[in-house]
């Protein structure tokens, strides 16, 4: 594994300054997935290696939250645990760059009257303000169906996200005297192979996303309703 | 909790059905049918729980088995437990025999018994005077061992570690004998690699020890040393190799 994408734990442990006791207890407290340990033979013997970007941004982060308490906040956040029956006050996520009340009306209409969003709702409608750069509106609606009929199916799980992308691709079609192009919403995995007809528009991490909606509402102060039980998919 | 729950004692040959109880006793040879959520169990004959086990306190002194995953605030098991799955609980004090296919994840595990475990431990403090064998990563900030039977971990990890044949040095002659018979009696660790802050070794097998302050005292056989601030090997150690990073 000498290619740059990975990095030894000896490595990442010196390029960021910390020690073997921090890393284990940020291991413990889920602030560093298990998955992200891969333990690899080398001529010394076992050594472990960590995705290197992830690895040194996840510690920075970290790191940056100075005080314990924080510390333990941002372990909920991020890990792989969802907390489905999570519900968000929408004035807590005006402030927030993926908040659109327009999208909402699209995305999450049984929503629309409580003014509350799950953590799935939220999950879509970051999705789709991320997918909205270059979607068309009509697109938009097609990412949404695409999303919730897939978490509706359960085929996708939000607490099994990784490596998981949402495309946007397009697809010219041309004979003789008619010209359409058509619009494809796919998720896949991040190394989907395409005809080479076939353009991709955008592309998005799944995962990534999940994360960065968590770490936002964490930002916001968003607290567990008392009693709320985390895990399985039940709304 | 409320007051309505009921409690239940098995005392002869009996089941009872899972659900939510204030308290459960299973002196005879008992069995809870499905999930189980109280504030006390007590198994001091055979007992059984068939389902997932949430309690406040638990206590085997007989021996109780598990056949899901097992969470509680106290743990004390005197007799012998079995539990398959993953045990979670914030005090873990074993002086008898525990045995889980899974991990166990708690904030202070002490062990006089013997812990065998499949997967991972991880814990705040871990103290064992007991005997060990956890077939992944042990890992906690505090790891004490007074070599009392065979220790064995895939891996261990935290920041400080100790690992020794007893306490402080109080060498009565007693003592010593009592040491060599340990020694000979098998008390000794046996891991594959170990990474803490500070670590104190003795009577250990490694193939990697990673730190940044490593103590080698008496009994040790290590492959390969890596260490970033200091390290000291006793003349009855064997270190084939060793380097600062």
């Amino acid at each position: 594994m000498g290619d740059d994408q990975y990095i030894s734990k000896k490595d990442v442990l010196e390029a960021m300054g910390i020690s073997y006791g921090q890393l284990y207890r940020w291991k413990r407290k889920g602030l560093i997935p298990e998955g992200w340990f891969i333990r690899r033979s080398t001529f010394t013997g076992q050594e472990t290696f960590f995705p290197k970007e992830k690895i040194l941004a996840r510690i920075q982060r970290i790191k940056d939250m100075k005080d314990e308490h924080a510390l333990d906040d941002l372990a909920e956040v991020i890990t792989e645990r969802v907390n489905v029956k999570l519900h968000v006050a929408f004035d807590k996520l005006r402030e927030l760059g993926w908040f659109d009340e327009q999208l909402i009306e699209t995305c999450c209409e049984h929503a629309a009257g409580e003014h509350t969003l799950s953590m799935r709702d939220a999950f879509c409608l970051a999705s789709l303000k991320r997918m909205s750069r270059a979607a068309r509106p009509e697109e938009v609606d097609l990412l949404n169906r695409t999303l919730r009929e897939a978490l509706d199916a359960k085929r996708l799980d939000l607490t099994a996200l990784e490596g998981k992308h949402l495309f946007l691709m397009r697809k010219q079609l041309s004979g003789v005297g008619i010209s359409a192009e058509i619009s494809v919403a796919v998720i896949g995995m991040e190394d989907l192979m395409l005809d080479p007809e076939t353009v991709r528009v955008d592309s998005m991490d799944l995962a990534a996303m999940l994360q960065q909606v968590k770490l936002d509402l964490a930002k916001q102060g968003v607290e567990e309703p008392a009693g709320a039980e985390e895990g399985k998919e039940d709304e | 909790m409320t007051d309505e729950k009921g409690s239940v004692s098995l005392s002869g040959a009996g089941a009872v059905a899972g659900g939510s109880y204030s308290k459960v006793s299973i002196s005879g040879a008992g069995r809870v049918n499905g999930d189980l959520v109280a504030e006390e169990l007590t198994m001091s004959g055979a007992g059984k729980v068939n389902g997932r086990c949430e309690v406040v306190r638990l206590r085997v002194s007989g021996t109780g088995r598990f056949d899901g995953t097992v969470i509680a605030d106290e743990m004390k098991v005197s007799g012998v437990a079995r539990v398959e799955g993953d045990a979670n609980a914030k005090e873990l004090k074993c002086s008898g025999t525990f045995r889980t296919s899974g991990s166990i994840s708690s904030e202070y595990i002490k062990v006089s018994g013997s812990l065998a475990v499949g997967n991972d431990v991880e814990a705040e403090i871990f103290r064992a005077s007991g005997g060990f064998d956890i077939g992944g990563l042990l890992s906690a900030d505090r790891i004490e061992v007074h070599l009392g039977g065979r220790c064995r971990a895939r891996e261990i990890g935290g920041a400080r570690i100790d690992i020794r044949h007893h306490g402080p040095d109080r060498s009565s002659l007693l003592e010593n004998i009592l040491r060599a018979l340990r020694t000979t009696l098998g008390g000794e660790a046996e891991v594959g690699t170990i990474e803490g802050d500070e670590i104190y070794l003795e009577s250990t097998r490694a193939d990697i020890v990673r730190g940044k302050t490593i103590q080698i005292g008496p009994g040790c056989k290590i492959g390969l040393i890596e260490y970033s601030e200091s390290l000291s090997v006793h003349e009855d150690a064997e270190v084939k190799e060793q380097r600062k990073v």
